[in-house]
């Protein structure tokens, strides 16, 4: 099912929302007991070629996408590397770099990196509407929240719009600067603001009317497109889940896998 | 119906009876009630809105005062006057889907349900389309169809066809009748295109029961809708009502049969000579004598939005496609221009270019900065009261200031107002105000309006053409897109039509309205009224026809013969039958 906004088709992109939301759960969860630099590494390196690959996204845009996690990360372990106490490897006044903090300082941050792959996988490849239905139909949200949701979706669509109508009506009679073009002061722009909120505010209500007079939330209700969970949506859950089982196991028979004891 | 605080009910002594397979229009000024009539039937009021009501609403026989909006949606089908509220999903499918899948159709059913539905509301072809992407015409035949979708006993219709070309309003009309030739739907509507709406058979064509509501939200007359419109054609002409031709002829000339009548068009040939005229009929200028030099010209316009990306990205990447391109354009001091075109020509881009709120693709636009107003005057409103929005970006001292306001205020019949939030008027206070804001900028020299009318009722129709015509006598110049074109007739000296992409039509209103292909091209049908006065007139005689009708109020006593004003008969079995 098609939004208004466009998804490249992919593997990735056909899989049923859900089934994405719940694998990227679990897979966060299980790497929050994971406290060593090198399994979180692993499975961002995986992560990276499978949302690349099953994803037809471009290395640009996923890179770009990382952006906001690498400066979490970044700051995670600076703040790690010259606040844990431990065995000091360089010391300069009141800086002090330790070993302990560098290695969990590295874990953290991969792990910041690693649950931000996943997470960008899931965003870049899932329309949000379809995520909504799935939501509704395969995780029993309800219908009013849902479709509420989605009609707030589509308010937030016409927004863009709605804010070039008003800074244009706006300026009309606004002072110019002496080069011709209009003086956009910020309380310009809170005025305008303050037109967007009111009639953003005033059409959501229209909307919700709009969705009760055509019996939003009577049951017994119908569902005319189901969103199945197909069988390949299994195969790739558990494939998924198999997988990052498997990275984790043998991270533990190799000996560098760490649980929170790390910490400690 | 009360709201608190208030000691005058906003409408009281409300009865109406709507049998199965039935058609009632519900008719009044604006401010009158008419949308909230409709909201109370919906359960809106008073389940979403704090208002108090007296009374009682039964559907299908049964009880339904105490029933909430979504258990009265099992019977009611309803568009809301705002379109763009009415669509909320992303698909057209699903949109008319969503009331199926509530009502619980069948799986099976449902598609087969949509095309009926979509059909009916002359949208068959919109059905994969995404909704963001839809015109305001589309969206409201979408909005349409998913009223219909689930085939309710009650069709609630508020002003359906505010937004469709003259082929929408014929789908309406087409659809109404549909759903009550299946036997299926009982339709209670607002409208205001009440020509369009009836086509060919004049009054008859319209819904055949009618409500009448007075400017204070009482029951004025309910009945027939010919005999209604007959009984109480001057009474509602005066309240600023809009009428079907026929109706609007009665209460001005006194004789009924409309254009086909001797009397009337005796009326409209007469000649008004020398003798001083009523105060509110314009005199007709002599064409093309008052021109002066030009304010604001266009060369080789190249029209269209900016590429997506912004400002920084526009160097780089190649400009969207144009809407308009190769415009040139000249306005005058002292003249009204039109823009004429359908949904999409790129009237609006055009005005926004003009105005410098567009940066024009290529070509330029010569003379100082215009003045303008929009489709939707709330857009425009900066101010917490009326007397700050007409100040608003006004230079001088504050005596100077105030005394511009006072002005406007009195000259826009804004006093009684003066004190008030903008967002609380009525629609044609709504645009008197904008006029009047925008107005005080006494150095702008050309007034630029994106369909001034929109939404207004006759009486503020009325209004805001003598507006036009004033500030262009004093020596501006006034370019506005309308759809209307009997406004169009009546106030514009020129007109420009715009089709294909570029400037198709340019000339004296009257000889390019004359010019039937280029009417059709621009997607417009003349109105009857225009068609009748071009066809009989020269064109000084159609221009002065049209505008001494608008301007005429009915005389005071009424008709002989009509049977004079009667207090609305408020009995159920009366008003059904």
């Amino acid at each position: 099912m098609s939004g208004a906004e466009t998804v490249r088709d992919s593997p990735l992109a056909r899989r049923n929302p859900t089934v994405k939301l719940a694998v990227l759960f679990l897979a966060s969860v299980a790497l929050l007991f994971v406290l060593d630099p090198v399994t979180p590494s692993v499975v961002y390196l995986l992560g990276l070629i499978g949302v690349i690959v099953g994803g037809r996204l471009p290395l640009r845009t996923v890179l770009a996408a990382q952006l906001p996690f690498l400066a979490f990360a970044v700051g995670v372990f600076s703040i790690n590397v010259l606040s844990r106490p431990g065995t000091v490897v360089w010391q300069e006044g009141p800086l002090r770099v330790t070993v302990d903090g560098l290695i969990v300082g590295a874990a953290l941050a991969v792990r910041t990196l690693a649950i931000g792959i996943l997470s960008i996988g899931f965003v870049l490849t899932t329309d949000s509407l379809a995520l909504m239905t799935s939501l509704h139909q395969n995780a029993h949200l309800g219908a009013r929240p849902s479709y509420a949701l989605m009609a707030g979706y589509r308010l937030l669509q016409q927004l863009p719009g709605e804010w070039t109508a008003i800074r244009d009506a706006q300026a009309v009679r606004a002072p110019l600067r002496r080069n011709g073009s209009v003086h956009r002061t910020p309380a310009s722009f809170g005025r305008a603001a303050f037109t967007l909120l009111v009639l953003a505010i005033r059409r959501g209500e229209r909307m919700a009317q709009s969705l009760e007079s055509r019996g939003l939330g009577l049951q017994p209700r119908t569902v005319w497109n189901p969103v199945r969970v197909g069988s390949l949506d299994v195969v790739f859950g558990a494939s998924i889940v198999a997988g990052l089982g498997v990275v984790i196991g043998i991270a533990g028979l190799l000996g560098v896998l760490r649980g929170p004891g790390a910490l400690f | 119906m009360r709201a608190p605080g208030r000691s005058t009910p906003l409408l009281s002594d409300v009865s109406l009876h709507l049998g199965a397979g039935e058609r009632m229009l519900v008719l009044g000024p604006s401010g009158s009630g008419k949308s909230s009539l409709l909201q109370v039937l919906t359960g809106v009021i008073p389940f979403s809105q704090n208002l108090a009501l007296e009374g009682a609403v039964h559907l299908g026989g049964v009880d339904a005062t105490e029933l909430p909006v979504i258990e009265r949606s099992r019977r009611l089908g309803v568009v809301a006057q705002d379109p763009a509220a009415a669509v909320c999903l992303a698909r057209v499918d699903q949109e008319v889907a969503l009331p199926l899948e509530n009502h619980g159709v069948d799986r099976s059913e449902i598609s087969g349900r949509i095309d009926d539905a979509l059909g009916l509301a002359g949208a068959g072809d919109l059905r994969e389309r995404a909704t963001g992407g839809l015109s305001g015409g589309e969206v409201q035949r979408v909005a349409l169809a998913a009223a219909l979708a689930a085939r309710p006993a009650v069709l609630l219709l508020d002003e359906p066809t505010s937004m469709l070309d003259p082929a929408g309003v014929r789908a309406v009309r087409a659809a109404v009748d549909g759903v009550v030739e299946r036997g299926e739907s009982a339709v209670l509507m607002v409208e205001h295109r009440l020509d369009e709406l009836a086509g060919a058979r004049g009054p008859r064509g319209l819904p055949e029961h009618a409500v009448v509501l007075d400017g204070e939200g009482r029951m004025l007359a309910a009945g027939p809708t010919v005999q209604v419109l007959a009984e109480n054609a001057a009474r509602l002409h005066d309240a600023g009502c809009w009428l079907p031709l026929e109706s609007e002829l009665l209460a001005v000339v006194g004789h009924p049969g409309g254009l086909q009548a001797e009397p009337v068009r005796e009326w409209l040939r007469e000649r008004p000579t020398g003798e001083p005229q009523t105060a509110g009929t314009p005199q007709i200028d002599p064409p093309a004598a008052a021109l002066g030099e030009p304010l604001l010209s266009a060369r080789s316009l190249q029209v269209g939005h900016p590429s997506p990306g912004g400002r920084s990205a526009r160097r780089r990447r190649p400009l969207a496609p144009p809407v308009l391109a190769g415009v040139d354009l000249d306005l005058r001091a002292g003249e009204v221009v039109a823009l004429l075109g359908s949904n999409g020509s790129g009237k609006t881009s055009l005005l926004l270019t003009l105005a410098g709120l567009l940066p024009a693709q290529a070509g330029a636009v010569i003379g100082a900065r215009p003045s303008m107003v929009f489709q939707y005057p709330e857009l425009q409103f900066v101010g917490h009261r009326v007397r700050d929005e007409i100040a608003f970006g006004l230079t001088g001292s504050g005596s100077e200031v105030a005394q511009v306001v006072d002005r406007q205020l009195r000259l826009h019949r804004l006093e009684h107002v003066a004190d008030r939030d903008p967002y609380r008027l009525s629609g044609g206070e709504k645009r008197r105000l904008s006029l009047a804001a925008m107005l005080a900028h006494v150095d702008r020299r050309v007034l630029l309006a994106d369909e001034p009318t929109f939404g207004l009722d006759r009486r503020d129709t009325v209004a805001t053409a003598d507006v036009l015509r004033g500030e262009a006598a004093q020596g501006r110049a006034v370019l506005f897109s309308s759809h209307d074109l009997r406004f169009v007739a009546t106030v514009a000296d020129r007109v420009i039509v715009l089709a294909d992409g570029r400037k198709a039509a340019e000339g004296e209103t009257t000889a390019v309205l004359r010019d039937a292909s280029v009417v059709q091209r621009a997607g417009l049908e003349l109105p009857a009224l225009v068609a009748w006065v071009l066809a009989e007139f020269d064109d000084v005689d159609a221009v002065r026809a049209l505008r001494r009708l608008s301007a005429a109020s009915a005389p005071q006593e009424p008709p002989a013969g009509s049977g004079g004003p009667r207090r609305a008969t408020p009995s159920p079995a009366e008003v059904s039958r």
